[in-house]
């Protein structure tokens, strides 16, 4: 998975081309708009990450470049101005997302995902599976070791996110606008409270836990089995 | 005047033609002819300026008052055209610098002889009059204008005397010096309420001022903890050699630190929106209840921990932005479930008297003293200034519940007493 990074404020080109890359991704960094413009044109990138302010051509002329030349993968916009009238003009011109700075790196690498994973549609599989844990979304039952466990509406809808991105650590904003749909910080730990109840049910007498704890940056859903092996 | 003049002497000049001429037609002998000179001069005498010729049909002078020889001019005239001779014609001009007026016209005497008379007056006493007259008019005008203007001036400026002491006033206040007010009294009736809205809007701007400069120092107060613990933490972190463990701890604790921060600045951001008129709700039709409902939702958890109950009756639609109200909402509700004690109920009330909604969210709980409600939806504001700030937030979460209430046409408002806090949001509801 290749993406393109333009941004010009060099600690922050570096420190997103350095969280990317840690992340598996290939990563390129361009410093101003028209070089932007040029790899983008050249290189065939699964995600540009843009910035809005940029010297040379800013983040709408280049999204307009990359439009006029034909180039329609996902475009993620990076702004500091938090203005409607920007997100406005943005998804006008055909951005896929924005991120608003200061914004958590956890959150880019979570949306920068769903981005790319927009591309290729997969089946839909009726079973998700972990490890032991069995989550059946017609019935909407959930199993572990043939155990089923009860949950509820929501606990089903998170576990299910979880599931559906599994290995992928998930900021708690994230959780809140796919679970809950609130799409603005709150300042109570109303997802931590969530996800402890749902750790109560479904790794509570598991000899390996499969919700984690990622310090910092969010929940992630591995089966630390798997990973060994 | 000029015309006046004009017509009367005409009229005069007319008279005195209709009597020569009476006296010409009754001398029908050539001995009463020879009497009518004397009869003329009799007839004519003490009309001071009157000057009459009489000329036979052949233009030989047969009657002249004495001094009369300026009216030949006008007998000269006649004679070449005789149809300008009528007594309708009034002729005028100047002679010497005298100015006169004449008529001329033929006659017939009672035996049939043709005559001519020329009848001049010297109008030299009107002009006369004219000129002072003029003068008379012109210096009276001056004088009406002069006084017209200094009793104008002498008048606004007596009545305009308690709008200057306003302008004074006025003049001197400034930002640093808001606390002045228009005195009032001693100003007219007319002025009274503008004196009394011009201190109501000072009273404003007095309040503003002062919470801008509080919000300012309340912005560096709060930044400045958060920094002053980062700087301290790193400088501890760097004096001394750490294992790996240790440095992820201390990155992990700045990590919070700087969360806070973004989310603080980021709240700032949403109210600076908010003062520059940014926060344009859409109008989409929200359905307040289930709104409700799924905060309720999303808080139920975190709520059942704390050992609070929530409740939920009425239902509610307004039009206004989705996430707008939501979030609003949603800092309501926890913050009621923040300050209910275990074992007790939050309740959200909706209702719709009339044409608006009513959202009211209570809570049992210690009461806010009355002294801190009206600043209560002031930013950073904190009933408590002890309080421990990771519990709370940054203070900002009421000032942005009363921002989006505002942005939709609304009020909040809040209460407590008896034990229990409640917040009460009233929407406008056109048409409803």
């Amino acid at each position: 998975m290749k993406i393109l990074i333009v941004e010009d404020e060099p600690k922050t080109g570096a420190y997103l081309k350095q969280g990317l890359s840690e992340a598996g991704f290939v990563t390129d960094l361009a410093r101003d708009g028209w070089e932007g413009l040029q790899l983008a044109k050249e290189g065939h990138y699964d995600l540009i990450i843009l910035d809005v302010m940029l010297p040379g051509l800013d983040g709408w002329q280049v999204l307009e470049g990359l439009r006029r030349a034909g180039i329609e993968g996902p475009v993620l916009f990076l702004t500091a101005r938090d203005q409607v009238e920007d997100r406005v003009k943005g998804l006008e011109l055909g951005a896929d997302d924005y991120l608003v700075k200061p914004f958590a790196f956890a959150e880019l690498l979570a949306r920068a995902r769903t981005l790319m994973r927009r591309g290729q549609a997969g089946l839909e599989a009726a079973v998700l599976r972990v490890g032991d844990l069995e989550l059946d979304l017609l019935r909407r039952r959930a199993t572990r070791a043939g155990r089923r466990i009860d949950l509820t509406a929501k606990e089903f809808a998170l576990l299910e996110l979880f599931l559906r991105r599994k290995g992928e650590v998930l900021p708690r904003s994230l959780i809140a606008s796919q679970v809950w749909d609130m799409n603005f910080d709150s300042d109570t730990n109303v997802i931590d409270v969530a996800i402890r109840r749902l750790r109560v049910k479904i790794d509570d007498g598991f000899e390996s836990k499969l919700i984690h704890t990622v310090r910092g940056m969010g929940y992630v859903l591995e089966n630390d089995l798997e990973n060994q092996t | 005047m000029e015309a006046h003049f004009e017509e009367e002497d005409h009229h005069e000049l007319n008279g005195k033609l209709d009597l020569i001429q009476n006296l010409f037609r009754h001398a029908s002998s050539q001995r009463e002819l020879d009497r009518l000179p004397q009869q003329l001069d009799d007839a004519l005498v003490g009309h001071h300026g009157l000057a009459v010729v009489v000329t036979d049909g052949t233009g030989n002078i047969w009657f002249a008052t004495s001094g009369a020889d300026f009216p030949h001019r006008l007998l000269q005239v006649c004679q070449a055209r005789p149809a300008a001779c009528t007594e309708e014609t009034l002729h005028q001009w100047q002679k010497n610098g005298v100015s006169n007026r004449g008529i001329a016209a033929s006659i017939t005497a009672g035996d049939g002889t043709p005559y001519i008379v020329a009848l001049v007056q010297d109008i030299q006493h009107h002009e006369l009059f004219m000129d002072t007259f003029r003068s008379l008019l012109g210096i009276a005008i001056a004088l009406a204008a002069l006084a017209t203007a200094s009793l104008g001036w002498a008048v606004t400026r007596w009545g305009l005397s308690p709008l200057r002491k306003v302008t004074d006033t006025v003049a001197g206040i400034s930002a640093e010096r808001l606390g002045a007010r228009l005195p009032s009294a001693g100003l007219p009736a007319e002025l009274m309420p503008l004196a009394t809205a011009f201190n109501a809007m000072l009273a404003r701007l007095d309040d503003a001022f002062r919470r801008l400069s509080e919000f300012s120092s309340n912005i560096a107060h709060e930044l400045r903890t958060p920094i002053s613990n980062l700087m301290t933490q790193t400088q501890v972190a760097l004096s001394t050699a750490r294992n790996s463990d240790e440095y992820k701890e201390i990155l992990y604790s700045s990590l919070e630190e700087y969360e806070r921060m973004a989310q603080m600045v980021g709240d700032m951001l949403y109210l600076a929106q908010a003062d520059n008129g940014l926060l344009r709700p859409g109008l989409e039709t929200v359905d307040l209840s289930s709104e409700t409902t799924n905060l309720f939702d999303y808080f139920e958890a975190w709520a059942e921990e704390r050992g609070v109950s929530l409740l939920q009756t009425g239902s509610a639609s307004v039009p206004g932005d989705r996430l707008m109200l939501r979030r609003a909402l949603s800092n309501l509700i926890s913050n009621a479930i923040r300050h209910t004690p275990q074992g007790h109920t939050v309740r959200v009330t909706l209702e719709t008297p009339g044409d608006k909604a009513v959202v009211v969210v209570e809570n049992p709980g210690p009461e806010i003293p009355a002294g801190h409600i009206p600043r209560l939806f002031d930013r950073f504001y904190r009933v408590d200034p002890s309080r421990e700030r990771k519990s709370d937030g940054a203070g900002l979460g009421l000032a942005i519940v009363k921002s989006i209430v505002e942005a939709h046409g609304g009020v909040l408002s809040v209460t407590s007493a008896n034990g229990v806090t409640r917040f009460q949001l009233t929407l406008p509801m056109p048409g409803g």
